[in-house]
């Protein structure tokens, strides 16, 4: 059954056109030039600093790396993050 | 953003946590659906961020239980100004006493305008309006409508046609109209004067006409007393038509006579008397609603028997009535003073009373010679009088002749 359902979801994005985040509930992440970054359905915070952003998610961690960081909001399952954006790496789950 | 937008006017604060991994505090806060923003990490165990005023509670009730530690650093919106200005209370105290002159002033007239007449009458207006206490300077609720006022004007000042009353906040506005007093010329016709009741001649004065009454003549109602008609009479005029060409005139005279009449009147004579005996109190008060504040004069006076009046005014602020009513009661003090006439003082009253009643009804011209009791009678405490009056009078009265062609 669950892997009826791995494989059913994939199908609805491919023939549906349903976008991929609600489906698969993965993150959707905004990044305007170096300056903000808009995470939507996340997880929570792993770890904050000045330089460096790690935020949970389905499937492993998001890390943002750069310099100045500021979150300009929080919000349950939405961050904005604000500063000079180096790296947006992803990291599987350990 | 949009969550964090208008937090200015509810007030949000800045707090600065310190702990281990102060970040993940915040974490706790959005997890509850509080909303947190420009989050900063100042050290690896200090990290500050910004909620609303109203969610303190709750992020006082997270912190139970853990080891962080709470400062708040800054707070800022509207509730922390206005808790400042309110505790300043040198201004407060100063915003209310503007307030209060801002009413004041509004409730006092500042300029009335008087147009549409010549300066003369201007001046007489305004000497007028002096005397109802409309001037620069009085209180406007002290003043009556303006329609009241509008209608003592045209009493008072005669060279007023119409008077135009307006209140404009704090000024009177006042159009008049002058009278252009223009003595009409009678265009008289042709015209007899006949009796207009019936009575002895006493004294004549003709102008024109012919008289066809001499004095001492009983006259009746309607009957010819200067005929218009200067050549030959009404019967000759109509047998001899063409023979005589009539002359025509205006009759004018005045002609008195003595008329009588008989008046009943009664007299009572029990009779209660009610009058002020001018000691007088002035209180003063303010209305709000059915409360009633006293302003001036806190003790009543000490009267018997009291007579109330009460004058109340409507406080405004520029066009608005304000919910406060400005209030004068005049406490008079009355005496009741029990009348016992005796019969012959009964009499005198009732001939009087007689005497000025018909006064009324004729004229000031008339002249009253003499009266008397031609019946007395008295029942239920009552004295009836049957009083015959004799008067001087003119009863002279223009009858315009009928040409008839």
């Amino acid at each position: 059954m669950r892997k009826f359902h791995q494989r059913f979801k994939p199908w609805l994005i491919k023939y549906l056109a349903l976008p991929s985040d609600v489906i698969l509930e993965l993150p959707r992440i905004t990044i305007i030039g170096q300056l903000h970054v808009y995470i939507e359905n996340h997880q929570g915070l792993e770890k904050y600093s000045d330089s460096e952003l790690k935020l949970k998610t389905n499937k492993g961690y998001i890390e943002i790396i750069g310099s100045s960081f500021v979150l300009k909001m929080m919000l349950p399952e939405e961050i904005l993050l604000e500063g000079t954006i180096q790296e947006v790496k992803f990291t599987p789950d350990q | 953003m949009r969550d964090t937008q208008g937090s200015y006017f509810t007030g949000y604060v800045t707090i600065l946590i310190k702990g281990d991994r102060p970040e993940l505090f915040f974490q706790k806060c959005m997890d509850k659906g509080i909303t947190v923003w420009n989050v900063r990490k100042l050290a690896d165990d200090q990290c500050e961020g910004n909620i609303k005023l109203y969610d303190i509670k709750q992020i006082k009730e997270l912190r139970r239980g853990t080891n962080y530690k709470i400062n708040f650093t800054k707070r800022k919106g509207y509730p922390f100004l206005f808790r400042r200005f309110i505790r300043k209370k040198q201004v407060l105290i100063g915003l209310l006493l503007s307030l209060l002159l801002i009413i004041f002033l509004s409730n006092i007239i500042w300029e009335v305008k008087i147009s549409g007449v010549p300066k003369d009458i201007e001046e007489k207006i305004s000497k007028q309006l002096d005397s109802y206490g409309i001037h620069p300077g009085s209180w406007i609720f002290s003043l009556d409508s303006p329609n009241a006022i509008q209608q003592k004007l045209v009493e008072d000042v005669p060279e007023l046609l119409w008077v135009g009353v307006e209140q404009k906040g704090t000024t009177f506005f006042l159009e008049g109209v002058e009278k252009i007093i223009v003595k009409e010329e009678e265009i008289k016709g042709p015209r007899n004067l006949i009796a207009t009741k019936k009575g002895i001649i006493k004294k004549m004065y003709v102008s024109k006409g012919l008289p066809k009454v001499e004095v001492n003549d009983y006259v009746k109602l309607g009957d010819v007393l200067v005929s218009g008609i200067i050549n030959g009479s009404e019967e000759e005029d109509e047998t001899d038509k063409k023979a005589k060409k009539l002359e025509l005139v205006a009759a004018e005279g005045e002609i008195t006579a003595t008329t009588w009449y008989e008046v009943t009147v009664t007299v009572p004579l029990k009779g209660v008397h009610e009058e002020l005996t001018g000691n007088q109190e002035k209180k003063y008060y303010l209305r709000f609603g059915e409360f009633r504040l006293p302003v001036w004069g806190f003790n009543s006076p000490e009267y018997d028997h009291i007579h109330r009046e009460i004058n109340e005014e409507n406080l405004k602020l520029f066009n608005w009535n304000l919910p406060v009513k400005i209030g004068e009661s005049i406490l008079s003090e009355k005496s009741t003073t029990e009348m016992n006439r005796s019969k012959e003082e009964a009499v005198q009253v009732g001939i009087s009373q007689a005497k000025s009643e018909l006064k009324l009804q004729l004229g000031p011209k008339a002249q009253i010679i003499s009266e008397k009791v031609l019946q007395e009678t008295t029942d239920n405490g009552k004295v009836k009088l049957n009083l015959y009056i004799n008067v001087e009078e003119d009863i002279a009265e223009a009858q315009p002749i009928n040409q008839g062609d």
